[in-house]
């Protein structure tokens, strides 16, 4: 082989060795936004204890899964909400005997730290009008699931026709969650466990969880997963010392 | 294949965001390209690099300084809204503001270079023809400068319809308010189904460039001809 | 009007040292390129900051770094009629020449457009844009755009250095109507003799920066210790003379001075006028007998005053005749054997005088 044709080889050669598919032992996680604080830690145990190595990327979990239709190289995928794990079932994504419902959580009111704002949650109840000139802080109601969820609430409860105008969708929950914080909006609706991890906010409110669909977590395999570990990693966080953790969180049993 | 009504005034949304950041952009960036061009002061390196911030920072991070410093509890914010009683907080002149932002460096570059080729003898003469600093900027400055300040504001005006990451950091994402169309577009793209309108809005933001790209050449051609004498312009 | 000028400024590694003073009509700075003429005019226009000194026009003072008086340029009013022209491309030939009117407050006299209009004859170029000028042109337009500016000083700088042969004449007969129709004092720069001879009234003349001498064109431009200072020019005399009489059918004309008469050929004036020429000294020869029968018309008698330096075998010879100094160029070896030296009496043989200028002098 002459030196020209080594020289274009051995670059190839490089490009094909770092190939994720190739590492066997690293497994790719793509979870929900709202996960982040928890399953990072879940996921540090769990390789400390293996040995593993696991990647995570959050993101919101319409283009979590929009990356696993167009080929994401991911092994697990934890979702925010039943629609989007549904929308890659139908497509055959999934390995669906994997799949489990993970976590719950619930959905809160919250105001600034500071703000002394006092509200019951009950049918009809004067939203808009403590809004005031602000806007609520949300996940976008299109195609967030925190926001879906948000909306969802705020129509059993009869008071989305008058809050609608005065929504500022948000691209994820946690953007919501900082507005509220920044004190750039009066009122805010995420997770229950949004709320908990942010000091500058507090919970004005809980929203009944029958004003709204199940908030749940599930989580399945992909099919194009070869990790051996992604599987294991999946027990894991289904085991009591991973319960610990997610209850510590602020999130509750799936059932 | 037509567009809805819907989409129609997310068009007219954009439109009115990026023209009227180019607008209310375009005497700021003069007045700083003519100060980069013309003038020597302590830190003017430094001036030149937070000029040019924008088009280096990712465009996240930006709307996150906008936030900070225009937000209803920013230093800027606050003042606006007492001295002037002016709002851009989860408003369409906050998405003209991201948008203004990050079309701002482009139209610097494309003004100063256009003041640094005038001959500056050119000035020389109109001051022995009793002009004072100001008016020669006006009439033969700035005269001579046309064709890079069109260029200059198609550049921002492009750069600012297509702005997204400062727009929905800043001022999220509020149909009627701040859904712009490459906010509108990515909306689409999330919800199942929506290829189809994403697709109706990508043509229609494609159209609009083309358009301004047109609009634009016209303007520098004319100016450039009225530059150079032309006599088969007739105009004078 | 009465232009007074004593500057000092340093430019690199040259030192512009200057002090003159200027009457009425045109005043030529003469001198070689990079003797500091621009630079002068630059400083009186204000484009140029002396590092001290004063400049005051007609009791105006313009600059004086002793009072820290420095006027900016818009309210100097000097007009500038640049070397390149320097019209604005962006505006037709119509708005260059109203371009001072902008900023101008007093009343335009009527008619005043239309007079400049005429007198540099362009009224066929209003419309057009300086673009598609040619080099006369331009310059025409720059001068009716100073002149409309009303100033009380017109400055020029070697107006006619970018333009061809054909165009420097047209143009230079322009400006020569400028200094007659127009009561405004010119400042002239230039390097060629012929525009100091057609057109000074004032000579200064700048070597290295600094205003060697300053008088009437003929006094300088004679002057043979000045030779060096500017480039090297043709040495000679200039004479201003008057037509006394016109023999039509030779077409010659007597021109009368105070050393005497002249005859010249194709002098387009009528009698009385007055009218300049030039005497080059390579064209003078001198005899010490007034010679008979020969073919020269002009003998004029005078007397030795100086004899130059030698160079190249050649020597110059300095000739009092009447008031008025001729020039004339000999050999070394000739003047030995003539025994030429200051105080003889000789007679001067004018083998050719040019005309050069014809028309009113200064008022």
């Amino acid at each position: 082989m002459s030196a020209t044709r080594l020289v274009l080889v051995v670059p190839l050669l490089l490009c094909a060795a770092g190939s994720p598919h190739a590492n066997a032992a690293e497994t790719i996680v793509l979870a929900a936004a709202s996960l982040k604080d928890a399953l990072d830690e879940a996921v540090r145990t769990f390789d400390t204890n293996t040995g593993q190595n696991t990647k995570v990327s959050y993101g919101a979990s319409s283009a979590l899964a929009r990356q696993i239709e167009r080929g994401a190289p991911a092994d697990l995928f934890l979702s925010a909400d039943v629609e989007w794990m549904d929308y890659l079932a139908e497509r055959k994504l999934l390995r669906t005997e994997t799949r489990v419902d993970l976590l719950s959580n619930r959905l809160v009111l919250i105001a600034p730290a500071a703000s002394a704002v006092t509200m019951q949650i009950a049918p009809g109840f004067p939203l808009a009008a403590a809004l005031g000139k602000g806007r609520l802080a949300m996940a976008d109601p299109d195609y967030v699931p925190a926001g879906k969820y948000g909306r969802a609430a705020l129509q059993s409860l009869g008071v989305w026709t008058s809050a609608s105008g005065k929504i500022a969708p948000s691209e994820n929950v946690r953007a919501a969650l900082a507005l509220v914080a920044r004190e750039e909006a009066p009122l805010g609706i995420v997770y229950r466990t949004d709320a908990l991890a942010e000091r500058r906010v507090r919970i004005v409110a809980e929203f009944p969880a029958t004003s709204h669909p199940r908030i749940v977590y599930p989580a399945a395999l992909t099919a194009v997963s070869q990790s051996a570990g992604a599987s294991r990693l999946l027990d894991f966080l289904q085991s009591p010392a991973a319960r610990a953790i997610w209850i510590r969180h602020g999130f509750g049993r799936a059932n | 294949m037509l567009p809805t009504l819907e989409e129609l005034q997310i068009l007219g949304l954009s439109l009115k965001v990026a023209v009227w950041s180019v607008l209310v952009s375009l005497p700021f960036a003069v007045a700083a390209a003519y100060s980069l061009a013309r003038t020597n002061f302590p830190g003017k390196t430094l001036f030149d690099a937070a000029v040019h911030l924008p088009l280096v920072l990712p465009p996240v991070v930006v709307g996150y300084f906008l936030l900070l410093l225009f937000g209803r509890r920013g230093p800027v914010g606050v003042l606006l809204e007492e001295w002037f009683g002016v709002v851009v907080m989860f408003k369409w002149t906050g998405a003209a503001l991201a948008a203004g932002v990050m079309g701002f460096p482009l139209m610097v570059r494309a003004v100063r270079l256009s003041f640094e080729a005038i001959d500056r003898r050119l000035e020389a003469a109109a001051s022995t023809l009793g002009a004072g600093r100001f008016a020669v900027f006006a009439t033969v400055t700035l005269p001579l400068a046309l064709p890079g300040i069109f260029t200059g504001m198609l550049l921002s005006f492009a750069r600012g319809l297509g702005e997204f990451g400062a727009t929905i950091t800043f001022v999220s994402n509020i149909p009627g308010e701040t859904r712009t169309l490459p906010l509108a577009i990515y909306t689409y793209t999330q919800v199942p189904g929506g290829d189809e309108p994403a697709l109706r809005l990508s043509l229609l933001a494609v159209a609009l460039s083309l358009a301004a790209l047109f609009v634009s050449e016209v303007m520098v051609r004319r100016a450039t001809r009225r530059i150079m004498g032309d006599d088969a312009d007739g105009r004078h | 009007m009465t232009l007074t000028v004593d500057i000092e400024r340093r430019l690199g590694s040259f030192r512009l040292k200057t002090a003159f003073s200027a009457g009425e009509g045109v005043t030529v700075l003469f001198g070689r390129s990079g003797a500091g003429k621009t630079s002068v005019i630059n400083a009186i226009a204000g484009i140029l900051r002396p590092d001290s000194g004063c400049i005051v026009v007609n009791g105006s003072v313009l600059f004086d770094s002793t009072r820290g008086i420095d006027v900016p340029t818009p309210r100097r009013r000097v007009g500038y009629v640049f070397q390149e022209a320097r019209l604005f491309p962006h505006l037709s030939v119509r708005g260059n020449l109203r371009y001072a009117r902008l900023f101008s407050r007093a009343h335009e006299a009527p008619g005043h457009f239309d007079h400049v209009v005429e007198l540099l004859g362009l009224a066929q170029l209003l419309d057009r844009r300086p673009g598609n000028l040619s080099g006369g042109e331009k310059q025409r337009v720059a001068i009716g755009r100073a002149l409309l500016s009303e100033p009380r000083l017109l400055l020029l700088d070697e107006p006619l250095a970018s333009l061809d042969t054909h165009r420097r004449s047209e143009i230079l007969q322009y400006i020569e109507l400028l200094r007659d129709e127009v009561k405004i004092p010119i400042l002239y720069v230039s390097h060629a003799v012929e525009e100091v001879v057609r057109l000074a009234d004032t000579v200064v003349l700048m070597s290295a920066g600094e205003a060697v001498a300053t008088g009437a064109a003929e006094e300088i431009m004679g002057r043979s210790d000045l030779r060096g200072a500017s480039r090297p020019f043709e040495g000679g005399a200039v004479i201003d003379a008057r037509v006394v009489a016109q023999d039509l059918e030779h077409d010659l004309a007597t021109l009368a001075f105070d050393g005497g008469t002249l005859t010249v050929p194709n002098v387009d004036a009528l009698i009385g006028e007055p009218v300049r020429v030039r005497v080059r000294a390579r064209d003078v020869s001198i005899a010490l007998e007034r010679p008979q029968r020969v073919s020269i018309q002009n003998i004029l008698g005078g007397r030795i005053i100086e004899i130059g330096p030698e160079r190249g075998g050649i020597v110059d010879v300095s000739i009092a005749v009447g008031s008025t100094t001729l020039r004339s160029r000999v050999t070394l070896r000739a003047a030995r054997q003539l025994e030429l030296a200051a105080g003889t009496a000789v007679y001067a043989l004018v083998k050719a005088v040019s005309l050069t200028r014809a028309g009113p002098g200064p008022a």
